[in-house]
């Protein structure tokens, strides 16, 4: 009963280590400056990355590495 | 053991209420109440201070927001045209800024010029005072220092009810006033 009790209380130990980890303050409202910036966004920049979408489509197409796979003739 | 696992849920959605109320409840509380006091320096001018204060006996059109705030844009040129449209002795039109770096607001001030003025709370400590839950966020104060109401977030339309709740509240304390005379 010892050692389970003990094992008990190294696991919450464990659990509160790990879960600490997910601690947060939460971003206010106004503090949300660095994170409306344009370089923040996942696409900065939408015409560049159709384009290089497009070629790396044309040029790597049969892998089908982005959307479906093509013959890679570089028609599309 | 079955037992207990069955209860988690009831549980769960009980802490979830808990806490949805005392979100709701600490947005809540500015409204109905005397504004916070504060007194911040005048963006772009350090040097001069204003303190809510100094416009007791006035409508206060208090307004927080950002140069990053894309609705912000479309507020300020209404709030400008209802700030010419009200009378001065009646109603004043506050702005506080909350951008932490004084570059982007002063573009955005070049951008949009305004009449009114904008003061500086970079530490965002007065936003916190007032639970700005969202930007932009505006509050109607009346003459007593009275929070009247709160808008947050900016929509064209929303200038219209900003305008009747102003108009209703100048309308309203004069009339007591000349009552007050007589």
């Amino acid at each position: 009963m010892r050692i389970r009790v003990g094992a008990a209380v190294r696991l919450v130990l464990v659990c509160a280590a790990l879960l600490g980890g997910c601690a947060t303050t939460p971003v206010q409202p106004w503090e949300r400056g660095r994170l409306a910036r344009w370089d923040m966004r996942w696409d900065p920049d939408p015409l560049q990355t159709a384009m290089r979408e497009h070629t790396h489509f044309s040029k790597e197409g049969t892998n089908g590495e982005i959307g479906a796979a093509g013959g890679g003739c570089g028609c599309n | 053991m079955r037992n207990s696992l069955s209860r988690l849920p009831s549980v769960f959605v009980m802490f979830a209420a808990c806490a949805c109320a005392a979100a709701h409840a600490a947005v809540e509380t500015v409204v109905g109440n005397p504004a916070p006091a504060f007194e911040l320096p005048v963006f772009g001018s350090e040097s001069r201070h204003v303190a809510l204060e100094s416009l007791r006996g006035k409508v206060v059109l208090l307004d927080f927001w950002a140069s990053w705030c894309g609705p912000c844009r479309e507020s300020f040129p209404l709030y400008d045209k209802l700030r010419g449209e009200l009378p001065a002795q009646d109603f004043a039109l506050l702005a506080i800024n909350l951008d932490e770096m004084a570059d982007g607001p002063a573009a955005f001030l070049y951008e949009h010029p305004v009449g009114y003025t904008s003061l500086a709370d970079p530490a965002g400590d007065v936003a916190r005072k007032f639970g700005l839950i969202g930007m932009p966020t505006s509050f109607v104060i009346d003459r007593d220092g009275i929070v009247r109401s709160r808008h947050t977030g900016f929509k064209p339309q929303d200038i219209d009810t900003v305008r009747g709740e102003i108009r209703e509240l100048i309308a309203g304390s004069t009339a007591g006033r000349q009552a007050d005379a007589h």
